[in-house]
């Protein structure tokens, strides 16, 4: 406020000074006119003429009492001295004419100088006359009388011309007057505005300070009222540190008195004793740059002490002012104990949200790891039970049993995803694959489901040319599947539509887009779909089946790609969802994935196996596998168990769990590798739940070359076990599926190695349509018995060129069955599920073959 | 400066002139310049004191310089203080009525009657004056030496052709 009064002070100040200037410039002029006022006044005073008016009319007067003074002289009534002394006061009349500076002015007017001149000539004349003796005068009187009576009227005359001038002169002289007195009311004027000039301009500067002393005086009340409204304490100390003043918040907090307060050192009395010092010391550089006003302020934290003892902890500001010469100091102390005390419990608080959430997260991951190992043993164990003899009965009620536990085991793998995302262990690959192969793949693992709904389902490419792109393709799928099966599960005889286009810019964006007429979301929901465990509509989620985790999943595997995830949607018509990626193009002719490895058609020789595992249940299960087949196994129930028996044993293959107590399985493998055991180059397969690619990496860095997912498939083990136990070593990690027990990739993967691409696709084409066709006249159950066995038969043969296992073992019992003269119904009803679950997991490996050409 | 020195003059001829006016003011042998009459204590001519020009210069001439409205340039006139002519004829009146030869009047108050101030001039510039120059007698004031001279009233009061003065009573 008080720097707001300065622009509005200058300008009063340069007004003011104008006023000044122009009452000085009044005050010369009201000088200078009252001078010549003065002036006028003393020419008034000294009068430079007596009356003139009447000496002129005197002349007249005087001419006259001549002129009488002849007549009478000739008459003899008066004495010739008489007339002389007429003539000569009438002569001495005239002669002050000519002399009198009084008559300056008339001596020039014409009408003047006519009569003057005449008169004049007349006395010259005249003169003689008169001063010839009284004989000679008397004489001459009639010629004097007549001279007299004609000069008469040139007197008159001489006295009316001087009248005039003097009128002239006398009115010059009033107006003189008059101006003057005009000028001086005017300079009097001007004197009187500029003294009401002055008086105003010193009034309004009255105000002015008047106005600025008053808002002074309430910045310092409210200055006043804010220091003493303020809940911290303020001190003011000079620049020995005593306290000057200090506030009602500075009593309260310190409990001394202001009269108390006042007077003592600030530093020993609001501070513990064991703080002064070092807080001294810290401060130092701050106050001795004593004297630099306005230089930054001081903030720290530290402890105070009251005047009871009480330690607290505050928050001290120091900011320094100036006074007129000495620096002094405003401290501003604030206590905080509440503040430390909120923040403590925040800090507590969020470290046990923290700890809630990791626990939570630990426990799902531990959970689900720990609800598969029971649940591997039931399925191994499900599986070892086909290896004896089963009523019909038993082995429906078996493959309920296997399909439910593959639908909880799929459960318990999205959890198991989730909490692998919630951990961020999850990383997107960067390999070549085709677009156009992996939607087919899409399309046709989809494609059974879509058409017992009724719906017609397609892909288009939109931008030509758009195959070979860099990405992660197993993660692309699993979204696109989520999407497709969404889709698929909420519409009834309509149409799905994948559409795939390359989008202009920079980033090689990929849109695809899955576009369905099916019932479509409310827009109030498009957001939370999104969410874990969301689903909609319940009656259609139990219809369709699913944890609602699979489009949280989705959303989180494309993140995880960094790309975008979206819905439009408008319910009744259908729903619209899109993922945008970046997938750059990529060479053709870049190194493809390798394919699966092994040798269906080399003979199994009995194998010395080292089954590393601590899990009891499936330690049973896998030796029951193993043994099967006619291995023998030698069982260690963690790592370091492990290692000794390697070195102690030579192997000809180690099966090693990963995580297990006492040693882990990688570190199990490091150290057989890196010693010089017996089984030091022994292969070594892990086992683990759902491994990730860069895990298997780990693995094999660790020295395991093949990677076998838990539960172990008894078809995958043994297509495995038939490679090693040929001399295999696949360069790379050997993969397998954990829920493809439908197909025998390692037979595949041979087949695909001897027959050229055009011929494996023709066949299988073949081969499905035959299944079709098969499958449909097998259950059609009007068949005879012999005729079923036949086409069984026929149908188990190409199942077991193409290595559709599950498939072949299933018509082989109806086969068996029919031989007997018997229809297996438990068998044939599972057969078009079987059917449709082997012809997705033969399109998925087709899809994955056409990666790698 | 004049002033001064007609001031030390005046006193001088004022001093010189004390017994004359004790005594008796003489009689007249020349022709009759001036009469005067009223409240007087010394008379020579029936109650009246008449003067020709040696009895005026006989009261003590005083001489100043100074211009006048009435003429060109500065005049030097001689003659008798106003104030020892009152004296000598020992008036006792407070205002003096003086008449010129062509009947022109004017009072004269007894202030006007101080050492210093007017003269009865019977010289100018050395000369007599005659009638046809404002003579015989002229009341002159020193106008120049002091500007309290220099007003209408002042000028009124400088009388020329001057021969009767009646002292009121």
């Amino acid at each position: 406020m008080l720097q707001d009064a300065g622009p509005a002070d200058e300008a009063p100040g340069s007004r003011t000074l104008l006023w000044v200037f122009l009452l000085l410039l009044c005050f010369g002029a009201a000088v200078g006119m009252g001078w010549l006022v003065l002036r006028e006044i003393e020419d008034l005073g000294t009068a430079n003429s007596d009356n003139a008016q009447w000496s002129l009319a005197q002349t007249e007067v005087e001419f006259l009492q001549f002129q009488l003074a002849i007549e009478r002289a000739g008459e003899e009534e008066v004495s010739l001295d008489t007339l002389r002394r007429r003539f000569d006061v009438f002569y001495s009349r005239i002669g002050t004419f000519a002399s009198a500076s009084t008559y300056s002015a008339v001596r020039s007017s014409p009408e003047f100088i006519a009569a003057n001149e005449e008169i004049t000539d007349f006395l010259d004349a005249a003169v003689p006359v008169i001063d010839s003796p009284d004989a000679q005068l008397a004489a001459a009187l009639p010629a004097l009388s007549a001279e007299a009576q004609a000069l008469l009227p040139q007197v008159r005359a001489l006295s009316l011309a001087g009248l005039a001038s003097f009128a002239e002169s006398s009115d010059e002289r009033r107006e003189d007057v008059r101006r003057t007195l005009a000028q001086m009311v005017g300079v009097l004027g001007l004197l009187l505005g500029g003294f009401a000039l002055l008086t105003n301009s010193f009034r309004r500067l009255y105000r002015v300070s008047r106005r600025q002393a008053q808002a002074m005086e309430r910045a310092g009340d409210r200055m006043r009222a804010i220091v003493e409204a303020a809940a911290d304490a303020i001190l003011v100390c000079d620049r020995d540190g005593a306290i000057l003043d200090m506030n009602t918040a500075g009593v309260r907090l310190f409990g001394y008195s202001r009269e108390e307060g006042i007077g003592r050192r600030a530093l020993e009395t609001i501070y513990p004793a064991d703080v002064a010092p070092a807080l001294q010391e810290a401060t130092r550089a701050f106050f001795q740059e004593d004297g630099r006003a306005g230089t930054t302020a001081l903030h720290y934290e530290t402890e105070a002490v009251s005047r009871s003892g009480r330690r607290f902890p505050a928050e001290v500001s120091i900011a320094r002012t100036a006074d007129e010469t000495d620096p002094i100091y405003v401290a501003f102390i604030r206590d905080i104990s509440r503040r430390k005390e909120a923040e403590e419990g925040l800090t507590e608080a969020r470290d046990k949200a923290l700890a809630g959430e990791r626990a939570k997260a630990e426990f799902l991951a531990v959970m689900s790891h720990e609800m598969r190992t029971p649940l591997n043993g039931l399925m191994g164990t499900m599986q070892l039970m086909r290896d004896h003899s089963l009523s019909q009965r038993q082995s429906e009620l078996l493959d309920r049993m296997h399909s439910s536990g593959r639908l909880l085991l799929g459960l318990v793998n999205d959890v198991l995803d989730l909490a692998k995302f919630e951990a961020g262990k999850l990383k997107a690959e960067r390999r070549p694959f085709s677009v156009s192969a992996l939607l087919d793949g899409v399309v046709e693992t989809t494609a059974t489901l879509a058409s017992s709904n009724g719906n017609s389902l397609r892909w288009r490419p939109l931008t030509p040319g758009l195959d070979i792109v860099r990405g992660d393709s197993r993660r692309l799928r699993q979204v696109l599947l989520n999407l497709v099966g969404n889709a698929v599960k909420f519409t009834r005889a309509g149409s799905i539509d994948i559409e795939v286009e390359r989008l202009p810019g920079e980033g090689g964006l990929v849109e695809f887009r899955v576009a369905d007429t099916g019932i479509g979301i409310a827009e109030a929901q498009l957001e939370r779909i999104f969410q874990d465990f969301e689903t909609l509509d319940s009656s259609y989620s139990r219809q369709a089946g699913g944890t609602g985790l699979g489009l949280g999943i989705a959303r989180r595997l494309v993140g995880v790609m960094g790309g975008e995830i979206g819905v439009e949607s408008e319910p009744g018509e259908g729903s619209l969802f899109w993922v945008r990626l970046s997938l750059p193009p990529a060479e053709a002719e870049e190194t493809p994935l390798p394919g699966q490895g092994g040798n269906a058609t080399l003979p199994v020789r009995p194998l010395d196996v080292l089954l590393v595992e601590d899990n009891e249940m499936n330690r049973f299960v896998a030796r029951g596998l193993l043994e099967s087949e006619g291995h023998k196994v030698t069982e260690a129930v963690d790592g370091r168990a492990g290692v000794e028996w390697a070195e102690s044993h030579p192997f000809d293959v180690i099966l090693m769990d990963i995580s297990m107590p006492v040693m882990d399985g990688q570190t199990a493998a490091r150290k057989i590798r890196a010693g010089s055991g017996r089984s030091a180059t022994t292969p070594i397969i892990a086992l683990t739940a759902h491994a990730l690619p860069e895990e298997v990496e780990r693995f094999r860095e660790a020295g395991m070359a093949h990677c076998l997912s838990k539960p172990i498939d008894r078809k995958v083990l043994s297509g495995l076990l038939r490679g090693i136990a040929a001399g295999y070593s696949g360069g790379s990690v050997t993969m397998a599926e954990p829920a493809s027990g439908l197909i025998d990739r390692a037979q595949l993967g041979e087949l695909s190695q001897t027959i050229r691409p055009a011929d494996l696709e023709r066949l299988l084409a073949t081969f499905r349509a035959e299944m079709d066709e098969g499958v449909t006249r097998l259950t059609a159950s009007d068949l005879p018995p012999a005729e079923l066995g036949a086409l069984a038969h026929k149908c188990a043969g190409s199942c077991a060129t193409l290595g559709l296992t599950a498939l072949r073992q299933l018509l082989g019992r109806v086969e068996t069955a029919a031989k007997r003269g018997e229809v297996s119904e438990g068998d044939l009803a599972q057969l078009p599920e079987l059917w449709a679950e082997s012809r997705q997991a033969l399109d998925a490996w087709q899809g994955e073959q056409a990666l790698t050409e | 400066m004049h002033f001064h020195r007609h001031l030390i003059a005046a006193a001088v001829y004022a001093l010189a002139a004390l017994p004359l006016a004790a005594q008796e003011l003489g009689t007249p042998e020349g022709d009759i310049l001036l009469t005067i009459d009223g409240a007087i204590t010394e008379t020579n001519d029936d109650g009246r004191a008449v003067f020709d020009r040696a009895m005026l210069e006989a009261l003590g001439p005083v001489t100043f310089e100074t211009e006048t409205t009435w003429t060109e340039g500065v005049q030097t006139f001689t003659g008798v203080e106003l104030a020892t002519l009152l004296e000598a004829v020992g008036a006792t009146g407070d205002s003096i009525a003086a008449t010129a030869i062509n009947d022109y009047a004017v009072d004269i108050p007894r202030e006007d009657w101080v050492e210093g101030g007017p003269i009865v001039a019977y010289l100018r510039n050395g000369e007599e004056m005659p009638v046809r120059d404002k003579g015989p007698l002229w009341v002159v004031y020193p106008f120049d030496a002091s500007e309290d001279y220099q007003t209408e009233v002042i000028y009124s009061r400088s009388i020329w052709q001057l021969d009767r003065i009646t002292v009121a009573e």
